[in-house]
């Protein structure tokens, strides 16, 4: 090993890093070469003298997060909450007894069926025929690009299709409105009734007001209509400017999968690129870009993003991040702590900077404001 | 459920969480909250902010338990989450300009409050030492509050959560090398500021 190789390895030999030949190999030149010697006596003495001393956490930490945490489980949507009964429940299920008895149920039941089965037990056979719904909105995502466009554009006009809630939260807000059910017995008031709605939720989110924006676009959503569209579409521009990309991409693709063809498609298509982009997920960035290749108004933009794309990712970092595990990158959208908060209107407060506040701060936090930092 | 075993590692706790195991829960938060709690306060430099942060990284971990896969390390994982909030909470400050994270606390403030907090547990015979090492010790927390925000984030996640290049290189999103550098740099800029002191020349011997 020579010195300029000695320096590329220099930290893994500090920290223990290197695999057993290569560490062998290091440790035989810093023994025969002074200068090496010299660089690695200084950076352990570094790291030994320079060893951070921790401080305790303030008194009672543990248990305000013990304590919020079950608060927020208590809090947590009942989708989550069934996710985790029924994670448990599979735990039990996958046992190799319960699979055995399973399959013995299988064949004993297969077996009554053909006993049970005659050549002339077809006596009488009766046919029911259903007519396919004109408008189900399903195969559209099966045709071919060029057609799907003109396809979903003819499709578009059928508002019930959009009803589908897109959150959780779009339900909660149903619930919480108590005049929602009504909108169905009258279909002139509850179209000016959601127009208006439509019209305040763009007014909260100018205004900088995501969380509220929100709430209120998803409930234009659930109730369908024209703007069903184009509301999602803000909902889940108000979700970027309140949480950050984090929380914003996976909704953005929600939309495009939802309205597929349509304007506020493509739209959402382009902020879902570059949601990911920024929170550094170049891979689901470009598969959002190459989806909008094709759509005139942004395929110049489109291709112009992904050249950016090819030129800002250096091979070494497309390896880096090819070698990150999956969970790792499941996990980032959770973690993108508000990447997007910097798109905020200037001067407003962030409507939401945590996804759920802890829940005795109102109280406390003021109080630990004003405590003196002895830390400092 | 049966008690969980206290040596079990952090990525069976978790799972062991997801499946509504609350105590996993509690042993995950004994272990992890001190030093990420020592973490994101070298990288806010705010006692009661670094309070909150800490409380909301587990309570991120609690929102999206359901989409921690069990390949990836629990710390990588955490840190991951602390470190975005970090970043977040540092370009909040340098958009309000928040006193007390953009201005570098002064020498003065420090060694009086530092030497309270981070004295030498054990009693020392000779005042003069113990002044001495209290003196060394605010100067070495200065020098890695005051290091470029690249180079601390990475001595932080090297020496704090003690991972590995490779996972700060997961969780700073940036190519192994170039966490390695940073941390190079890091490195001889407390060495520039360390090597006065009497424990730097001994520990050179």
């Amino acid at each position: 090993m020579d010195c300029e190789r000695f320096d590329r390895i220099v930290l893994d030999y500090l920290y223990d890093e290197l695999d057993e030949l290569t560490a062998a190999a290091a440790k035989r030149h810093v023994e025969q070469c002074a200068r090496c010697r010299g660089i690695v006596a200084g950076l352990r003495a570094t790291r030994e003298v320079g060893a951070l001393p921790l401080v305790d956490p303030p008194e009672g930490l543990e248990l305000r997060i013990l304590d919020a945490e079950r608060q927020v489980r208590e809090r947590l949507p009942m989708k989550q909450r069934a996710g985790r009964a029924v994670s448990v429940l599979a735990g039990y299920a996958m046992r190799p007894q319960l699979a055995m008895a399973a399959l013995l149920l299988l064949a004993i039941g297969s077996g009554l069926v053909f006993f049970r089965q005659r050549p002339n037990d077809r006596d009488t056979v009766s046919v029911t025929e259903r007519g396919v719904a004109e408008s189900d909105p399903e195969p559209l995502s099966v045709l071919p690009r060029g057609q799907k466009g003109e396809a979903a554009k003819a499709a578009a006009p059928a508002p019930g299709l959009a009803a589908a809630p897109l959150s959780p939260t779009a339900r909660d807000a149903i619930a919480m409105r108590p005049s929602a059910p009504a909108a169905t017995a009258s279909a002139a008031p509850a179209e000016a009734r959601e127009d208006s709605v439509y019209q305040a939720a763009l007014g909260a989110y100018r205004a900088g007001r995501y969380r509220e924006a929100r709430q209120q676009f998803e409930s234009v959503v659930a109730q369908g209509g024209a703007d069903a569209a184009r509301a999602a579409y803000y909902a889940a521009l108000a979700a970027k400017g309140g949480e950050g990309c984090g929380s914003a991409a996976t909704l953005f693709d929600q939309v495009s999968q939802h309205y597929p063809g349509t304007s506020s498609g493509y739209d959402a298509t382009w902020e879902a690129a570059g949601c990911y982009e920024t929170l550094g997920d170049t891979e689901r960035a470009r598969r959002s870009y190459q989806a909008l290749l094709d759509e005139g108004s942004y395929s110049a933009r489109a291709r112009a993003a992904l050249a950016q794309l090819d030129r800002a990712d250096g091979p070494s970092e497309v390896a880096a991040r090819k070698r990150a595990p999956a969970a790792f990158k499941e996990a980032k959208p959770a973690a993108g702590a508000g990447v997007g908060s910097v798109q905020q209107a200037p001067g407003s407060e962030p409507a939401a900077p945590k996804a759920a506040p802890p829940p005795q701060n109102a109280e406390s936090a003021p109080k630990r404001q004003m405590k003196a930092d002895p830390a400092f | 459920m049966a008690a969980v075993p206290g040596d079990a590692s952090d990525e069976t706790l978790m799972v062991r969480y997801q499946r509504g195991d609350r105590g996993a829960f509690t042993l995950l938060v004994r272990r992890h909250h001190r030093a990420l709690y020592n973490f994101v306060l070298r990288q806010l430099r705010h006692q009661s902010l670094a309070e909150e942060i800490t409380q909301e990284v587990f309570l991120r971990v609690v929102q999206s338990a359901n989409e921690y896969k069990h390949e990836s390390r629990f710390s990588t994982w955490a840190y991951a989450i602390a470190r975005n909030l970090c970043v977040d909470q540092l370009r909040k400050a340098q958009h309000r300009r928040h006193p007390s994270l953009d201005q570098p606390l002064g020498p003065g403030d420090d060694a009086r409050a530092l030497a309270d907090v981070v004295a030498d547990p054990k009693p020392v015979g000779n005042a003069e030492h113990s002044a001495a090492a209290s003196q060394m010790r605010a100067t070495l927390i200065q020098a890695i509050e005051t290091l470029p925000d690249d180079q601390r984030e990475v001595y932080l996640l090297r020496e704090v959560a003690n991972l590995s290049f490779k996972e700060i290189a997961e969780v700073t999103a940036v190519p192994e090398n170039t966490a390695k550098s940073r941390m190079r740099y890091a490195l001889e800029r407390l060495r520039s500021t360390l090597c006065d002191f009497e424990e730097y020349a001994r520990a050179l011997r």
